[in-house]
């Protein structure tokens, strides 16, 4: 995990979908929603119900994620990618990426310099605010038009508006300044163009850092099903979405809808008004840049939270009002996309159930664990072998593949920040844009692992009492019946402990993180493109 | 229009694999509830005995310290079923969460119990399968279990036992239904969990056969000879299953008169029990009953089986007469009055529903006078 991959410097793409596949997945699909529907034969009953309102929201939490898991596997039945199309001569083609202040210079060194090794003919803007003439200076020695906008709102997507009144491309890549592009990039988008309904295509996001920490490599192996099975099922449903970063966009498109959509996920929102102009989209699994994931557990508890309360934003502001204007499958994605950070307050909940048993006897649900567990365990057989079977269509399944655990533990640990960026969508509040850190950012305690601490230290006190408790003054005659429930209990607290204080050790990582410029060492020479 | 062919019956094949999986699932699972679950059963069975090797064993003030005396019977069921002494016992409804209530009665009558007496139907519902964490807590706590055992058939799910009759048609034969094998399938698995308590415990089934208003086991649906061939056909998978740690309990309702028609057997009958509550003025067809007339008048019907004799029910209400007198009486040198009474199991009930149409209250343990006169006379037997 902690030397670079040396393979990764290479054009990838996902396989295509054979008839075999696709039945076997069915399969599998069939075997999970009928395994989830004797599952909800077994839940639902009265038997069931201790205290009802703690069953109720139980019961929501719980489904919620099993309904998402079942739209999900429902997804995968379409997944599917486009015949290569070749990139027709003589479009006229812009690359924009953006610098701000505070951003590497070195940076920009490299990723300008891959964007003039793009072999279709193009023309690459630098959309720059960071007041610094060296960043001209870069610019123009690598062959990009350096545009100066100072002082326009709406940080990246104002940028790239103004941008778009200065320039008069008809396609245009929008590149995020961490990613590499390799020179094949546009060779795989423009060919799409050749018809007239396409609004944009987007192409998967890979990383070169990911072994630099377990951040890194948590953070990236998120991304792996989403830019692999996920994002190719969207496409075949009709509605592959935008992702900011390695999208390339039809102008027209882009004027459409009055310019790129501003708000902390610009990306969504530009996609799914792109969509609703009636434009449609193409998602095309192929490795063609490779740029960072955060590397230190601060700087990615940053990136969620912006990313969940943008989102919610989403769900909120953009959904309702576009609502009849997109197709059913674009309507139930983009709402399952919406609600995914969801996901912090149902964690919040599994985490504090065990406390309110421990502290006051209440229980939602009178199920025996056991029974549970095996009924349960259908579900949980086929949703594990859905989740490897469709790993065959990620983007380099031989660098991908696998059982992500740092992607899990991350995932759980986030569940505070999650909380907040939806508790501050619900009552309207801002976060300050915070961009992305490039680098790491080491020497500190990240605020944002505080209540995984918190809850980490209640669950060893509370253990702590339980024992204490049942060794010196439980009454001996209740000790063996109680056993069963109270050591569950602890065992399920138990999970969501070992994943806070992954948590825990991921933000103390960053203490120990050395601060390197880790485009440094990419040889640009060394990309190999077939 | 062919390849629209091929998609359907290839998705309607999927689809039939699919559901196929997880039919072939199931069926492993529900095989006498599937490897799964007895591995967790018996990880949740291990965390009871860490529990009770690691917490129990390092407690000082064990109730079992109290029943030293009685460790020899506990673990020798020919001693048990020819005590020296008489054994006294308590149901209390209040142990869902453990037998605290229990412990609350003996401080009140100043005394331990060494026997405690549990309730549990038959069915297919998972509190229906054999006690067996009430049964280990009971042994742990020092005493020995009496579990009465109750053939509620209507409790096997239909849709789970298919083969079994419809519910309206079940009780009526239901007891020739067991003696025929119907259940064997629930009654093997019992006794095999009765064995693994690897500790004798007392086996009251079908208690009150010869009642015919009260249980569907009872002669409104049965013949006594079912009964007995019932009762037979139970005991030889007992024994098949060498659970020979069961002392059974042959318990007839007393007032009935009739019960010699329903006796099993000398061999096959360990304990003869008998309940003796008396509900005083509480409903229509009761009235302040003595123990000598719901008990002592039928003594010597009982005697004859040359058995030892079990109260498996014995308490009273408060309801229209002396209930502190009436324990007075009826313990007032109760071994020497009926020399073949062994044990007497106290009916210690908060809020009976089963006999009548209100909620009745068995519980004395806060009833001084009463608590008073049970300790006063069974402080008088002498050990």
């Amino acid at each position: 995990m902690k030397s670079s991959n040396k393979n990764i410097w290479k054009f990838k793409e996902a396989p295509f979908a054979k008839s075999l596949d696709r039945f076997v997945l069915l399969v599998l699909v069939a075997g999970g929603i009928f395994s989830v529907l004797l599952f909800a034969d077994w839940w639902f009953k009265e038997d069931n119900i201790d205290n009802i309102w703690l069953y109720i929201i139980l019961s929501a939490t719980l489904w919620y994620g099993i309904v998402r898991l079942v739209l999900i596997w429902i997804n995968y039945l379409r997944v599917d990618k486009p015949l290569p199309i070749e990139a027709p001569q003589g479009l006229s083609v812009a690359i924009f990426t953006t610098s701000s202040p505070g951003e590497p210079l070195s940076m920009f060194e490299k990723t300008l310099a891959a964007c003039r090794n793009i072999e279709y003919p193009h023309t690459t803007y630098l959309l720059d605010d960071t007041r610094d003439p060296a960043f001209k200076e870069v610019a123009e020695r690598n062959g990009a038009v350096w545009l100066e906008l100072v002082g326009i709102p709406g940080a990246k997507a104002g940028k790239i508006n103004a941008a778009l009144k200065l320039t008069k491309e008809d396609f245009i890549l929008v590149l995020d300044p961490d990613h590499i592009p390799f020179p094949n990039f546009l060779d795989h988008t423009l060919g799409f163009f050749n018809d007239p309904q396409v609004g944009f295509v987007q192409v998967s996001q890979a990383y070169y850092n990911q072994y630099r920490s377990f951040t890194a490599a948590g953070a990236a192996e998120q991304t792996y099903t989403f830019y692999g099975p996920t994002q190719m099922s969207l496409y075949g449903r009709g509605c592959s979405v935008a992702i900011g970063a390695n999208c390339t966009f039809r102008r027209k498109a882009l004027e459409s809808i009055g310019g790129h959509g501003i708000g902390l996920a610009e990306d969504l929102i530009t996609s799914i008004r792109i969509h609703a102009a009636g434009w449609t989209s193409i998602y095309n699994p192929v490795i063609v840049s490779r740029g960072l994931v955060p590397e230190d557990f601060g700087s990615f508890c940053k990136q969620q939270l912006k990313w969940s309360r943008g989102v919610f934003e989403v769900t909120f502001a953009e959904i309702p009002r576009l609502f009849s204007k997109l197709s059913f499958w674009q309507k139930l994605s983009y709402f399952s996309i919406g609600t995914y950070y969801f996901v912090g307050a149902t964690q919040f909940f599994f985490t504090i159930l065990p406390f309110i048993f421990f502290f006051t006897g209440v229980l939602p649900a009178r199920m025996s664990f056991v029974d549970f567990v095996v009924h349960g365990s259908f579900v949980a057989i086929f949703a594990i072998f859905i989740y490897l079977y469709v790993q065959r269509w990620m983007c380099d399944p031989s660098t991908e593949r696998g059982i992500h655990w740092r992607g899990m533990v991350l995932k759980f640990a986030c569940w505070p920040v999650f909380l907040l960026g939806f508790s501050l969508s619900v009552i309207d509040k801002d976060i300050p844009y915070i961009p992305t850190a490039k680098k790491a950012v080491t020497g500190y305690f990240t605020p944002f692992a505080r209540p995984l601490v918190i809850q980490s230290l209640l669950f060893i006190i509370t253990v702590f009492c339980v024992f204490t408790y049942r060794r010196f003054f439980m009454p001996e005659s209740m000790l063996l019946l109680s056993a069963e429930k109270v050591w569950g209990m602890v065992a399920f607290a138990f999970i969501a402990f070992v994943m806070a204080v992954g948590g825990v050790l991921a933000a103390l990582e960053a203490q120990n993180l050395t601060e390197e410029e880790p485009w440094s060492k990419i040889d640009l020479n060394n990309i190999k493109t077939s | 229009m062919r390849i629209k062919m091929f998609r359907i019956s290839a998705t309607l094949t999927a689809l039939l694999i699919g559901m196929l999986l997880v039919f072939l699932l199931s069926a492993v699972g529900s095989k006498t509830r599937g490897p799964l679950s007895d591995l967790l059963s018996f990880a949740s069975g291990s965390v009871e005995t860490v529990e009770a090797n690691l917490i129990l064993a390092s407690r000082e003030q064990r109730r079992s310290n109290k029943l030293k005396w009685f460790q020899v019977y506990r673990n020798d069921p020919a001693l048990l079923k020819n005590p020296k002494t008489l054994l006294l016992g308590a149901f209390d409804n209040n142990t869902k969460d453990g037998f605290e209530s229990i412990v609350g009665l003996e401080d009140s009558i100043r005394t331990t119990l060494p026997l405690i007496h549990i309730y549990t139907a038959w069915g297919s519902k998972p509190e229906e399968e054999f006690p067996a964490l009430q049964v280990k807590s009971i042994i742990e706590l020092g005493s020995t279990p009496v579990i009465t055992w109750e053939p509620w058939l209507t409790d096997f799910d239909p849709d789970k036992y298919p083969q079994l009759r419809k519910l309206e048609e079940r009780d009526k034969g239901g007891l020739a239904d067991i003696a025929h094998g119907k259940y064997d399938f629930y009654i093997t698995k019992w006794a095999e969990a009765a064995k693994k308590a690897n500790s004798p415990l007392f086996l009251r089934v079908g208690h009150e056969m010869n009642d015919p208003y009260r249980y569907p086991w009872g002669p409104q649906n049965n013949t006594a000879k079912d009964f007995i061939a019932a009762w037979k056909h139970i005991r030889e998978i007992f024994k098949k299953q060498n659970a020979n740690n069961v002392i059974w309990v042959w318990s007839p309702h007393p007032a009935y008169g009739y019960f010699d028609a329903y006796y099993p057997g000398d061999s096959l009958v360990d304990y003869i029990g008998v309940s003796a509550l008396n509900y005083g003025t509480v409903a229509s067809w009761s009235k302040w009953w003595t123990f000598k007339e719901i008990f002592g008048n039928y003594y010597k019907d009982f005697v004859h089986f040359k058995k030892p004799i079990m109260i498996t029910e014995f308490g009273s209400l408060s309801v229209g007469g002396n209930r502190s007198k009436w324990f007075t009486d009826a313990l007032d040198s109760l071994p020497q009055k009926y020399p073949a009474v062994k044990s007497i199991v106290f009916f210690h009930y908060s809020d009976d529903k089963t006999t009548t149409q209100q909620v009745i209250n068995w519980y004395f343990k806060n009833d001084a006078p009463v608590t008073r006169a049970i300790t006063k006379e069974i402080n008088r037997w002498g050990k």
